[in-house]
């Protein structure tokens, strides 16, 4: 699988990268930037980062471009729309799972509605005439709610900013899908690559312009976007990202892809 | 009691001796930081929309910053703890630094900023000091975010101490990013106007 092979090769530049070194007992202020930034992996990280960087430049940053150039926008949103629809059984099972009875019924009725009115969940009815919005929830997020802590800040090159909990939940719910269990043959399965593509493309460039501004105006992005994810997590987690937002956490390691493997954020 | 308590006393004095001045903050009504953000916002969307030539629309911009944004109190919470390790110096050039970044920074930006628009929402209470008041920015022909607007009174004024979108806010993330490079420089704060100078040098080319 292209995630265990990630996550061995991984492991094997984690040993020539090294850990980082914690600043000094005395240097209290700098000990404790150090806990709360969580990464003591940072060396290895930070080459992930490069190598996200290089993979990004020459593949997934072009592909968004030529995506929303060629694209118009009413079709682009609803591709949005459709591919959030098929999230929407995991959305659910994490809103139960998380004892979220009321948003697990928005989650349920959108569901309902959108896949029928909605034509296949192209257009979002349930928001545009009932007023039910959506919302993520991944099972990281259920995780993070029955009290597993997050563990250390991780980058790995397409998955992008992680960390042990979320690489978990990003599987799980990979696996749990339906639409991984149901149906068979070449047709069941160029749907299941189209919807992959399709997500990719989709997630990268819904954060083009906000990696373009993270890139143009940050004197060091790698932090940015590690202070960036860990407080937006946070918001998500806590379920106060106003439902109004624009599905932000797409390329923050919360999108739930068909085969294990993510768009990356850059 | 009375040794235990001048002792406490004494350390509360010596605790507050040792904190950085802070400028004199007061409880921050959610009605008022509203209103000066409407206000503020208008403004500034009156220039980003304005016809006028870029340098005419970066000065006004310059302008409104300058007495909306609390730059020092924000400037000194981004630089965290190496405020103390710099110079006079370097505080002073960094709050100069950190003015002309905000402002070359959406200078950079005002043809994409062309046609924004925004609507007020909600104004909460978030500490004893401070508000967050709630926006959602349009532009054309990009979906519409929500951008929070933390208010807090510096000196009987309203003042922007920070923005936060998507959970996430400016002013934490970009005192990780700062302090990274300055560790990253030798932990020298040198190393932080050195690359700031340079990014100035970038956008007003």
């Amino acid at each position: 699988m292209r995630l265990r092979s990630a996550l061995l090769s991984a492991a094997l530049l984690l040993g020539l990268a090294g850990c980082a070194t914690p600043p000094p007992a005395t240097d209290r202020e700098a000990l404790q930037e150090f806990r709360a930034n969580n990464d003591p992996l940072e060396p290895f990280n930070r080459a992930m980062f490069q190598v996200n960087d290089a993979i990004d430049m020459v593949a997934l940053r072009p592909a968004a471009v030529v995506y929303r150039t060629v694209v118009p926008p009413p079709l682009r949103t609803g591709i949005r729309n459709a591919l959030a629809n098929l999230r929407a059984p995991t959305v659910l099972a994490n809103d139960i799972l998380q004892a979220q009875p009321e948003r697990a019924f928005r989650t349920a009725a959108r569901f309902a509605i959108n896949s029928t009115l909605g034509l296949g969940g192209l257009i979002d009815v349930a928001e545009w005439q009932f007023g039910l919005p959506g919302h993520r929830e991944d099972f990281g997020q259920t995780l993070a709610v029955w009290g597993l802590g997050e563990g250390p800040y991780l980058f790995l090159p397409v998955i992008g900013p992680s960390n042990p909990r979320d690489l978990v939940g990003l599987t799980v719910d990979a696996v749990a899908s339906p639409w991984n269990w149901i149906g068979q043959g070449e047709v069941v399965e160029a749907l299941r690559w189209a919807r992959f593509g399709l997500t990719i493309l989709d997630t990268r460039e819904e954060v083009l312009d906000t990696l373009d501004e993270v890139r143009r105006t940050s004197l060091d992005p790698y932090s940015t976007i590690r202070s960036g994810y860990r407080q937006r997590r946070r918001a998500e987690i806590s379920n106060q990202a106003g439902p109004e937002l624009p599905s932000p956490s797409t390329g923050f390691g919360s999108v739930i892809p068909q085969t294990p493997a993510d768009p990356g954020p850059r | 009691m009375t040794p235990p308590r001048l002792s406490r006393r004494t350390l509360f004095g010596a605790a507050l001796l040792s904190l950085p001045a802070l400028p004199a903050l007061a409880q921050m009504d959610p009605n008022r930081a509203a209103a000066f953000i409407q206000a503020t916002g208008q403004e500034l969307v009156g220039v980003l929309n304005a016809n006028a030539p870029v340098e005419r629309r970066r000065a006004a911009v310059a302008e409104i910053l300058r007495r909306s944004v609390d730059i020092e109190g924000t400037g000194r919470f981004i630089l965290g703890r190496w405020w103390r390790a710099a110079s006079p110096a370097e505080q002073a050039e960094f709050l100069r630094l950190f003015e002309e970044v905000l402002i070359r920074n959406l200078a950079s930006r005002f043809g994409e900023y062309q046609g924004v628009q925004f609507a007020l929402g909600r104004a909460q209470q978030r500490t004893e000091d401070d508000a967050l008041v709630t926006t959602v920015v349009q532009r054309p022909g990009s979906a519409a975010f929500t951008l929070d607007w933390r208010v807090a009174e510096v000196n009987g004024q309203p003042r922007i101490v920070d923005l936060v979108a998507e959970g996430a806010s400016l002013r934490l993330t970009q005192r990780s990013e700062y302090s990274a490079v300055i560790q990253r420089g030798g932990n020298q704060v040198g190393a932080l106007l050195n690359a700031m100078r340079q990014q100035i040098a970038q956008l007003s080319r």
